[in-house]
């Protein structure tokens, strides 16, 4: 009991974790047109820039501010050199962000080497939760990132860019004609969503793997929980995100990762074939 | 007869003539080296086809093909290993298993389209590809099983088999051209024209009568079928099978090989593939870091020559016949295919 427990509860923080990162995957995808297949590289290159800032300054926090920053210049600098130039077609977003995530795993390999390595926990010690003792830093990482989800949202609903995007997601004519720079809104959806997996990146650097293939694993949980959120259904995405990782966390108690990874995936289609449109009802794209 | 016929005329003969006679002459010009490498890109190739024949000729993006390539590499491999198959049979598992579970999927996948065909070939690529690391005893998981190589023919004391190198190259090099030749028919057949209507239009195509689901299976199996030759010819060439082959990346690779050469033409993935893995190959002897040059270049060329190389060629071509014409204005620049 206590291990389904402690597996459900760490399935639900990577839930929170892969929520963020699916949904930048969901908004460079609704806006852009862009299949992204260096999405997981961004989580990635989000743990190693965390690894540095540790390894330079001394502290975790640093990091912690400044790595999303960077992110985010970054991303709008992809989205200047790389992305605006294939002006949303789809075959060639897959090869152009493939070759992206190639030089993404390859400079980081010239860099932080090949060696995958572990950063100790910035908040040592545990929590009684549930009658089980359980890792306050992992409770700092579900409650910032849940933080993070809702003041995207927030982002998304009360801002003038956050209204820009959906205005452009909704009809991207129209919102042209009303005045909306596209162009800019694009290089900011881009840029937010790099910032996103990055500082989903940083939470995650203590309680995983830094390594340079980390989002190989990461991408394809990505796009299903897009898919099985429903395209373009924001809250649907998230929430697809938590319940894979959760299901994925409780099947880990009696089985092996990696047949818990096959139900989920088997689960999945089902979804896909049944219900193509996504599991949530609500608005899409 | 105008110039331009001439001119196109000749270019063909000189194509001809290099496409009939280089292959040939390669084990005498090339080291043993450069000759394995030129048999992996025929094989690789064969699998970028394998992608293009779905996404160029019936507008189905599969991020699923590594499924079909592992299970002809091990149908190769299981049936030499567990069966004792001699060469031909194991060739024949691998391919006639691949093209059974490229039915099986299809019969599923093919009712979805688009982005949810991409993503369900994804899903299932990746239950076999998480089912072959766990069923270890069968298919060796992570390490993969080897084999020794039963000769190709025999006939009493003589026998032909890939421990040697030009024999192999050989008998590749027409397996793959025969395939290729395979897809030429097809694609020029009123099957070919059938896919081009369910790529171009699908709800036009149903109503001037074709079956949409029939014809996308049997673009499906086809596929599978390339697939299975490639991973098979894969198998016998590494003289292993393994899981590794059949993680969603491999089915990547082929969509950009195919992609970079230009989708929706015939030799495109071999260009394609050509191109990326020749230049992994000259600079990953002088650079460790070579995979930087390979995804700059894949970038480069979306960005330079969005229909691939193939399309570039084209467009040239189309160019050269507008001097030709004395046309002062621009010839109308086909934009790209977005969406199916």
């Amino acid at each position: 009991m206590d291990t389904l427990l402690l597996l459900a509860l760490n399935g639900l923080i990577w839930g929170l974790i892969i929520a963020l990162i699916a949904l930048g995957l969901s908004v460079i995808f609704g806006l852009l047109d862009i299949i992204n297949i260096a999405h997981g590289d961004f989580f990635m290159v989000g743990t190693i820039l965390a690894w540095f800032a540790l390894e330079i300054t001394g502290s975790f926090w640093v990091g912690f501010i400044i790595v999303p920053l960077l992110c985010f210049a970054l991303g709008a600098l992809i989205q200047r050199v790389v992305i605006q130039p294939i002006r949303g077609v789809a075959a060639l977003s897959i090869v152009a962000t493939f070759g992206l995530s190639l030089i993404l795993q390859e400079v980081v390999r010239m860099t932080f080497g090949a060696t995958p390595r572990r950063m100790l926990s910035p908040i040592p010690g545990t929590v009684p939760l549930f009658g089980i003792q359980y890792d306050v830093y992992r409770v700092f990482a579900a409650v910032v990132s849940l933080a993070a989800l809702g003041a995207f949202f927030a982002f998304l609903q009360h801002t003038k860019i956050g209204t820009w995007m959906r205005a452009v997601r909704h009809d991207r004519d129209t919102a042209i004609a009303m005045g909306i720079p596209a162009q800019r809104v694009y290089r900011y959806t881009f840029a937010i969503g790099f910032a996103l997996a990055g500082f989903a990146g940083v939470v995650a650097a203590p309680i995983t793997n830094v390594d340079f293939r980390g989002g190989v694993d990461l991408l394809p949980v990505c796009f299903m929980a897009v898919i099985i959120g429903g395209l373009g259904n924001l809250p649907g995405t998230a929430a697809a995100a938590i319940l894979l990782a959760v299901m994925e966390g409780v099947i880990e108690s009696f089985a092996t990762p990696t047949v818990a990874r096959i139900t989920s995936l088997v689960l999945m289609s089902a979804v896909l074939l049944l219900k193509p449109q996504g599991l949530f009802k609500g608005h899409t794209r | 007869m105008t110039r331009r016929l001439v001119v196109e005329r000749r270019l063909f003969f000189v194509f001809a003539a290099f496409m009939l006679s280089v292959p040939w002459l390669i084990p005498a010009l090339a080291s043993v080296f450069w000759v394995n490498v030129i048999t992996e890109l025929l094989i690789w190739s064969l699998l970028a086809a394998s992608a293009n024949l779905l996404f160029g000729y019936v507008g189905l993006l599969s991020f699923g093909q590594a499924l079909f390539f592992g299970f002809g590499m091990y149908g190769v491999g299981i049936g030499i290993t567990q069966f004792g198959l001699s060469f031909w049979p194991a060739f024949g598992l691998g391919v006639v298993s691949a093209m059974a579970m490229a039915l099986v999927c299809g019969i599923f996948a093919v009712r979805l389209t688009w982005h949810y065909f991409a993503i369900i070939t994804l899903v299932f690529s990746l239950i076999f590809y998480f089912l072959a690391l766990t069923m270890k005893p069968l298919t060796g998981g992570d390490d993969g099983i080897n084999f020794t190589l039963p000769p190709t023919f025999s006939f009493g004391g003589t026998q032909w088999s890939f421990t040697s190198t030009n024999f192999q190259y050989f008998f590749i090099l027409a397996t793959v051209a025969a395939c290729f030749y395979l897809m030429h028919l097809v694609v020029r057949s009123a099957l070919g024209k059938a896919f081009l209507a369910i790529r171009d239009n699908d709800a036009r195509a149903s109503l001037i009568g074709l079956n949409v689901y029939v014809l996308r299976l049997v673009a499906f199996v086809m596929a599978g079928f390339l697939a299975g030759v490639a991973g098979a010819l894969f198998a016998f060439f590494g003289r292993y099978a393994s899981a590794t082959y059949m993680f969603y990346q491999t089915s990547g690779e082929a969509v950009v090989w195919a992609v970079v050469g230009g989708v929706g033409t015939l030799l495109g993935p071999v260009v394609g593939t050509s191109l990326l893995i020749l230049l992994r190959e000259i600079v990953s002897t002088h650079w460790e870091h070579y995979s930087l040059i390979v995804g700059a270049l894949a970038i480069i060329v979306v960005i330079v020559a969005p229909r691939g190389l193939m399309g570039l060629w084209r467009d040239w071509f189309d160019r050269s016949r507008a001097r030709e014409q004395g046309e002062t204005q621009a010839v109308p620049h086909t934009e790209p295919r977005t969406e199916p």
